[in-house]
């Protein structure tokens, strides 16, 4: 049987791509329904802020995790 | 800066300022801690303290921000 | 089926790997540090310079011709870079400002100047500089206003936390403000036009290779498609080159002011 596709290089890489998907769409997410938010009340402006940048926090904690998850499993 | 001079754009001006620094305290929390770990495991010849390292650092960074940031 | 194995073969199509596209040889044999990057550097610094110096050099209180595109430009760092992260002191520092934002701008322009056709920033050397310089900005405004004792007590021990918490704390702040905050300000101008460049340069690789090299009925289309996303992801780059330069612009701005007015 022939191949059909193969990967050569690092496969890490393609690991954080994929990791990276989730947290992007989240951030993406926070923001623009914050801004929105935002707007939509600009009295509630600090009680957003603070939870658009909590969410934020644990949303990027995630994309960092997938950066360094490789270098944990080749530990192990 | 005092309470009555404070502008509409301080706030701005705050929010850029937590929004940039986060991903490098997250970084650096994983980095120290996580490097912290990564030395102790070739010290003791043992496997499981960096990836607890990480963990711990990233913990850490999100409540240094919880507590500047999220008040 | 057929298409696919076409697609995956490897003595078929070659993807650009970032060693051709980014190892280029020196211009001159010989000369091993003026490769193009070098070349096309110097030449933005010139653009820069003459086009600032033919609207400056000479103002009219009624801007015309490039004193009024030039005007446009520096209101836009101003409003948007300068001011919002340095208050009254941004006059100061607009000197600065305006000429990393532009000659970042040009910088990453050249990637899709016909001729040129590579962003200067994709090589990591260049945005290091800059970086630096500002690191170095950065620390000697806040040894000045604070003091050098001053200036690493309020990085690192921020007020209204637990006492025992700070030992915890206080490496991740020194080692966020002190290595990683450069190093990223540095790194997501390179990345962005690394993979950038690499994305154009891999899809009208794609157009070429099918439409001209090894025209076929099953890969014309796929050729097509190439050419599409050429076009595509040029418009995304030339929004994507200004948005860069305006974020390492303002991450400069940010740096600075908080050297200049610490959080209290």
């Amino acid at each position: 049987m022939s191949l059909l596709a193969e990967v050569s290089g690092n496969v890490t890489a393609i690991g954080y791509g994929l990791a990276a998907i989730g947290p992007g769409i989240g951030v993406g997410i926070i923001f623009g329904q914050g801004v929105q938010a935002i707007a939509r009340q600009p009295e509630a402006y600090g009680l957003i802020r603070q939870n658009m940048l909590l969410g934020f926090v644990l949303t990027e904690a995630l994309a960092l995790i997938g950066l360094v998850a490789p270098f944990i499993f080749q530990a192990i | 800066m005092s309470e009555e001079k404070r502008r509409p754009e301080d706030d701005g001006r705050d929010f850029a300022n937590a929004a940039w620094s986060i991903p490098s305290y997250l970084l650096s929390g994983m980095v120290f801690y996580g490097g912290a770990g990564w030395l102790l495991d070739r010290w003791l010849d043992t496997s499981a303290f960096f990836p607890i390292g990480v963990v711990l650092g990233t913990v850490l960074a999100v409540y240094l921000v919880y507590r500047k940031h999220g008040r | 089926m057929i298409a696919l194995t076409l697609l995956a073969d490897p003595d078929q199509f070659k993807a650009p790997t970032p060693d051709e596209l980014f190892q280029l040889p020196p211009i001159i044999a010989g000369v091993d540090w003026f490769t193009k990057p070098v070349l096309l550097a110097i030449l933005s610094s010139i653009i820069v310079l003459g086009f600032l110096w033919a609207a400056f050099s000479n103002p009219k209180i009624v801007p015309r011709g490039v004193q009024n595109v030039a005007e446009f430009g520096y209101m836009f760092v101003r409003d948007q870079v300068a001011r919002p992260f340095l208050g009254k002191d941004a006059d100061r520092f607009m000197g600065l400002l305006l000429s990393m934002f532009f000659v970042i701008w040009v910088w990453n322009m050249m990637g899709v100047v016909p001729v040129a056709q590579f962003p200067v920033a994709s090589h990591i050397a260049f945005p290091i500089v800059l970086a630096v310089s500002v690191y170095v900005l950065k620390l000697y405004l806040g040894f000045k206003t604070q003091g050098v004792g001053g200036y690493f007590k309020n990085m690192m021990f921020p007020p209204g936390l637990p006492k025992f918490i700070y030992v915890l704390l206080a490496p991740i702040e020194f080692l966020s403000n002190m290595i990683i905050a450069p190093f990223t300000h540095a790194v997501r101008l390179f990345a962005n036009m690394f993979a950038g460049h690499m994305l154009i340069a891999f899809f009208s690789m794609v157009g070429f290779w099918f439409l001209f090299e090894q025209l076929s009925p099953l890969g014309a289309p796929i050729g097509v498609l190439g050419v599409l996303m050429t076009i595509i992801m040029t418009g995304f780059e030339l929004f994507i080159m200004f948005l860069q330069a305006f974020l390492f612009a303002m991450l400069a701005a940010m740096y600075i002011g908080n050297s200049l007015h610490p959080e209290h």
